[in-house]
């Protein structure tokens, strides 16, 4: 039924996956400092805020290493295309930096 | 920056990627798939591994400016910004230049180029060398003075 795959993509997926995995989990620790931070600075309302919103990033970013995981099932060394997903971590990255930055600067 | 060293630019890549400034992540990563042909998808995944640990260093970096911030106690308080603000920006000066390096490199395997050395260990060794002495200086001035 399927073509043979054109090359034997090994466990090259399965690292990638887990390497978003591991971002996600870095996230969730940077959240976690940025909510600590926020406590200190009493700015409690941003404590919360960011506290909520990495946990959703982590979780949309260790979704994103699990749909890589289970793409494996359906074909294999099929070209891999996911438009924006690396564009997206990049945004959030500068966006936890700008945030850590502002608390940092009010503690 | 990184991709300007490729002089003939034959497949008049430059173009799209000097009007793509301006466009979101996505519609640039979309443009970046119409480029070159399709490559082994190991190679892919092997640039965007790298992207993500490069991102990681960056988050890194950042939690590290986090905890200097709330946990080195320094007299004056303002002095802990020396370690810790250096920290978080040089986090995403890297964010942002492993993404700028992950497209390069990307464009570079599609167009079966050689790719790219990037500035950013040098500026990541050069970087925590600097944020270190800083830091250990800090602690033995600290350490007299008070």
């Amino acid at each position: 039924m399927t073509p043979a795959p054109q090359f034997d993509p090994g466990l090259a997926r399965d690292r990638t996956a887990l390497a978003w995995t591991r971002s996600a989990l870095s996230m969730l620790a940077i959240g976690t400092l940025i909510a600590r931070a926020a406590i200190e600075a009493a700015l409690d309302g941003v404590a919360v805020i960011a506290a909520i919103a990495t946990l959703a990033l982590a979780l949309v970013t260790w979704r994103h290493g699990n749909a890589l995981y289970r793409e494996r099932a359906v074909d294999s060394g099929q070209p891999h295309h996911q438009p924006g997903a690396l564009g997206f971590l990049m945004s959030v990255t500068l966006l936890i930096a700008v945030v850590a930055l502002v608390v940092t600067l009010v503690l | 920056m990184a991709g300007q060293p490729t002089a003939g630019d034959p497949d008049g890549t430059d173009a799209p990627r000097s009007r793509g400034w301006l466009a979101s992540p996505a519609e640039r990563e979309r443009r970046l798939e119409e480029i070159g042909t399709e490559p082994d998808p190991r190679f892919s995944w092997a640039n965007e591994r790298t992207f993500l640990a490069w991102n990681r260093t960056a988050l890194a970096l950042i939690a590290a400016g986090l905890a200097a911030a709330q946990f080195l106690h320094l007299s004056p308080h303002g002095l802990r910004l020396i370690v810790a603000v250096p920290l978080i920006v040089l986090g995403g000066v890297l964010a942002l230049a492993s993404y700028v390096h992950w497209e390069d490199s990307e464009r570079a395997i599609r167009l079966q180029q050689p790719l790219h050395y990037s500035w950013m260990p040098r500026v990541l060794t050069g970087g925590i060398v600097i944020i270190a002495l800083c830091g250990g200086i800090l602690a033995i001035v600290d350490r007299i003075v008070h």
